[in-house]
């Protein structure tokens, strides 16, 4: 097996699905830790966008790469 | 004034303990006077790393609750003059240290030596906030598997909000130390390597010490590998110790021990 992955390429291993598992993990714990105040700008983010239209739900994601954290929100807006 | 580095990790049995006490004879070796911490009250182990744990008469909390003066607490190394050596308490009370008397203790000894290394205990509990909450500097060990890695960056989550200097809007110094890696295990790809720690924790690499099983017979007899020769965990650890001090130090080449026979055994397997 070995042989042959040599021949065609290196075969995956379980060391990648660790680092993928770990990155999809963390990428959510980390919210948590660093961002406590999350949830109550989700609140009032819901607040102002009722203001102008309906509002279903927020989403909002957070991405750190290396130095530059990000936030993502996703709206869902509701039927009229 | 001294430095006050903390060696961390979150989860427990990554190797907290024996990095510490390495890297404090080390730094010792390299002309720093250099005070070791236990911080794990109850439960503690670095005494017996260094091998002084008959020497102890008195402990931190001894030191923390005026039962004895600084002076008498602290042990020092035969083997390695500038190193000196404070205790945890093996009390049950794991809340018995008091942020004030903690502090006092630490700034005490900032002022009577180069370097005051702290080892924390595992978890996030009050005892570990005490370790990280005056550091200067933080060395957070991982092992490269999955339940390791994700403590670490909970731990370093927790210095960057909890500790004093993240408080007065300043940053903890943190820097990684990977511990016990394989090379073959990397190379076969079955082992995370320093590069995918180092993506997922995003923070500078310190040092990398490779699994080592003479370091059981160091541990059993109470003397760190680093006063072995050529021992690739003990050069690793002197490579550390150097780093910690600023100097440009190249990393070990950890590579996969590959004979003919090694090559002949991949092919079958």
């Amino acid at each position: 097996m070995s042989f042959l992955s040599n021949l065609f390429g290196k075969k995956k291993g379980t060391a990648s699905i660790a680092k993928d598992r770990l990155t999809i993990m963390l990428a959510h714990e980390r919210v948590d830790c660093k961002l406590p105040y999350l949830n109550d700008l989700r609140n009032d983010l819901i607040e102002v966008i009722k203001k102008y239209t309906s509002v279903d739900d927020i989403k909002i994601t957070t991405t750190n790469n290396q130095s530059v954290d990000m936030l993502e929100v996703e709206i869902t807006l509701g039927k009229k | 004034m001294g430095t006050i580095i903390t060696v961390t990790s979150g989860k427990g049995g990554v190797g907290k303990s024996t990095t510490t006490a390495n890297l404090a004879v080390g730094l010792a070796n390299l002309g720093q006077k250099v005070v070791a911490i236990d911080f794990d009250i109850g439960l503690r182990n670095l005494d017996m790393i260094l091998g002084l744990e008959n020497r102890i008469v008195y402990d931190i909390v001894d030191v923390m609750e005026d039962r004895c003066n600084l002076a008498q607490a602290l042990i020092n190394d035969k083997k390695t003059k500038s190193l000196y050596f404070l205790p945890a308490s093996q009390t049950n009370d794991k809340d018995i240290l008091d942020r004030q008397k903690v502090k006092k203790l630490l700034t005490d000894l900032k002022k009577d030596f180069d370097i005051v290394l702290l080892d924390s205990p595992a978890g996030i509990e009050s005892g570990f906030e005490h370790s990280i909450f005056l550091a200067d500097r933080a060395l957070i060990v991982s092992t490269p598997d999955v339940s390791s890695v994700r403590d670490a960056d909970r731990v370093i989550g927790i210095i960057d909000a909890k500790s004093e200097k993240a408080k007065n809007g300043e940053e903890v110094e943190k820097h990684v130390i990977i511990n016990r890696i394989k090379p073959e295990m990397v190379d076969a790809g079955h082992m995370l390597s320093t590069d995918d720690v180092l993506d997922i924790l995003a923070l500078p690499l310190i040092g990398v010490v490779p699994d080592d099983e003479d370091i059981i017979g160091s541990t059993n007899t109470g003397d760190p590998i680093i006063r072995r020769d050529k021992s690739i965990s003990a050069e690793a650890y002197k490579r550390i110790a150097q780093r910690i001090l600023g100097e440009d130090i190249e990393f070990l080449d950890l590579k996969a021990k590959k004979g003919f026979f090694g090559a002949l055994k991949g092919i079958f397997k």
